[in-house]
């Protein structure tokens, strides 16, 4: 190794445009081509996507040698890196990162084929050579990633309940690191759709949205299990929408590719999204963007999947302790004033006030559930613990994010409704309060309710 | 331009699309082989192409001394000509390419072709003073590659990227 090390130029794997690599047949004929990604894989070596069979790729196998250009995208200094290829990984964590962000960057493109990683080439640095110093300094005043991570963790851990600890992480990002739009998504873990159930920073809260797995960085980044970090969403974008065009010309697919389906910036420039992950399981993606350029490096990567793993260890946590018996609350006289018509739809559980939409899903379920008992005998108190026991709702044994679908439920009644409101009635306890009279329905039940 | 045309044997005129995106202030990339094996890598800036499809790109020397050594003992050279704003790209080859100095008629359109691909930056997100940054060069040491290119490659990133133009 050298004297530069690999470590101190991880922001400049970032690059500015795409990087450039140059490669050698054995006759000596030189091959200059543009990568994707230069991935950071250790204090000595980095990784290369491997996605076409193409002329670099056949030189590397035969000469096993490579040299590379990368910039600072802060100091704006160029480094060459003089590679030797080791060998090429088709999984594993570094395999399953660089797909990862692969994969986030096509699904925007609606190319996830066309964008296949066919495997991750592992480098040794040899050399590293400063071809032009810095000419810009790094920002001043930084703040330390370590004492914002630090910061986070801690409010995480003073947290008692599943929403507070929501809300404390997207606080502590904004305060504690400066990112300023920020999500936490829940997994339904039957069908692995992740639904929103705290935001930051936007005009609109976006609770109870949805994206599928698999579909963009967050959808991607749960389906993975692994982080992605696009640092530069128009020069990755067009990175993507080079190929996509290409692919498009040459007949491989036709289809219009896909927008981003999920509120948030019109425009990021970046975007992070990691999982959250309860004993290795993917439970939900902590995502965050900005309209700065290159906002998310290596750093803030490692940084905030630490912190995404304290919320996940939290999370598991709170839900235990969410489990114990808790004590019986009288029940209050629901207020009457006017009347709403509640419909519910058992196709997809959805329901309806006065013919709004308001949530479906099993949160839906929940409302409809409860809503009966209110209605049939007068209840406002429930308990957690009645409704992970109820067959009706069909809440997997284990992971059913029960709670997160209440903070939904709770936040979508907030937003939407001004004839009903759930709150906390204490630890796994909460309460419902109507403002009004609400008449039932379940059109397209066998039988009316009760 | 240098009088003194290089040999080739079978020079490729570059079709007019692939000249304008030359010179349209695009990013170049200069490789060559060293004695060892060795791929060597440099950043160039600016490109002319002559009527007889001379192609001509400044290099600066600091940072590329084993780059011209290599060409200038007689290693073939790959040039690689990409696009800032959609990554369009193309490069070509030639087994021999002359090291010449800088005259006059560089500058300004070193100059030009500069200004673009500063506009190229600033347009995917980059300040003013990041993509100036980006292009600084020291004037003085620059010096021109000159090559009759060969072979012409169809680079721009996807399935097709390797597609050898008139083959």
């Amino acid at each position: 190794m050298t004297a530069l090390c690999l470590d101190g130029l991880r922001s400049a794997l970032e690059g500015v445009i795409a990087s450039v690599l140059a490669t050698c047949d054995a006759e000596g004929t030189p091959n200059v081509s543009m990568i994707s990604q230069v991935h950071y894989a250790g204090p000595e070596e980095v990784a290369l996507s491997y996605q076409f069979f193409n002329k670099t790729r056949r030189n590397i196998m035969e000469t096993r040698r490579a040299t590379v250009l990368v910039t600072d995208p802060e100091t704006l200094a160029h480094y060459r890196l003089s590679l030797r290829y080791e060998d090429t990984r088709t999984d594993g964590p570094l395999f399953e990162s660089m797909k990862a962000k692969l994969a986030g960057i096509a699904s925007h493109h609606g190319v996830e084929d066309v964008f296949r990683l066919l495997g991750a080439d592992v480098f040794r640095v040899e050399k590293i050579e400063v071809m032009a110093a810095p000419v810009s300094a790094p920002p001043p005043n930084r703040p330390s990633l370590l004492a914002a991570t630090r910061r986070t963790c801690a409010r995480l851990a003073a947290c008692e309940e599943l929403e507070d600890l929501f809300d404390e992480l997207t606080g502590g990002l904004a305060e504690d690191f400066g990112i300023g739009w920020s999500m936490v998504l829940i997994s339904e873990p039957g069908t692995r759709r992740l639904y929103t159930v705290a935001t930051r920073g936007y005009p609109v809260t976006g609770v109870g949205a949805e994206v599928a797995p698999g579909e963009g960085v967050i959808g991607v980044a749960a389906r993975e299990n692994a982080p992605i970090r696009i640092g530069h969403m128009t020069r990755d974008y067009r990175y993507g929408a080079a190929i996509s065009d290409v692919a498009r010309r040459s007949g491989l697919f036709c289809d219009v590719p896909r927008l981003i389906p999920f509120p948030g910036l019109a425009a990021p420039r970046s975007q992070i999204a990691l999982p959250i992950t309860e004993c290795g399981k993917v439970v939900g993606v902590l995502f965050a963007e900005s309209d700065e350029i290159n906002r998310f490096g290596y750093e803030e990567e490692d940084a905030l999947a630490l912190v995404a793993g304290q919320l996940g260890a939290r999370m598991t946590l709170l839900r235990q302790e969410g489990m114990v018996e808790p004590a019986e609350l009288p029940a209050l006289a629901p207020a009457t004033q006017g009347e709403v018509t509640v419909r519910y739809f058992e196709i997809d559980q959805s329901v309806f006030f006065d013919g709004d939409y308001l949530i479906k899903g099993v949160a839906g379920a929940i409302l409809w559930k409860i809503l009966r008992e209110h209605d049939a005998r007068g209840r406002t108190e429930f308990t957690t613990r009645e409704l992970r026991l109820d067959p009706g709702l069909r809440l997997p044994a284990q992971s059913e994010n029960l709670d997160a679908r209440l903070i939904l439920l709770r936040k979508r009644l907030d937003e939407r409704c001004d004839c009903l409101k759930i709150e906390k009635a204490g630890r796994g306890r909460f309460r419902l309060l109507p403002g009004c009279r609400l008449i039932l329905e379940e059109p397209d039940a066998i039988s009316p309710p009760a | 331009m240098t009088e003194d045309p290089l040999m080739s044997p079978e020079p490729v005129n570059l079709p007019p699309d692939l000249r304008a995106l030359a010179r349209s202030g695009c990013g170049v990339a200069v490789g060559s082989c060293g004695p060892d094996g060795t791929p060597l890598l440099g950043l160039g800036g600016g490109c002319r192409i002559d009527a007889a499809g001379r192609v001509r790109v400044l290099l600066p020397r600091g940072p590329n001394l084993a780059l011209l050594a290599a060409l200038e003992g007689g290693a073939p050279i790959a040039v690689t000509f990409t696009a800032t704003r959609d990554h369009s790209s193309f490069q070509t080859k030639a087994q021999v390419a002359q090291i010449c100095r800088v005259c006059s008629d560089d500058l300004p359109e070193m100059d030009r072709q500069m200004a673009l691909f500063q506009d190229g930056l600033v347009e995917i997100g980059y300040s003013r003073l990041q993509a100036s940054g980006y292009c600084a060069h020291q004037r003085t040491d620059l010096v021109a590659l000159e090559f009759f290119p060969e072979h012409v490659f169809i680079q721009t990133p996807g399935p097709g990227a390797g597609t050898e133009l008139g083959v």
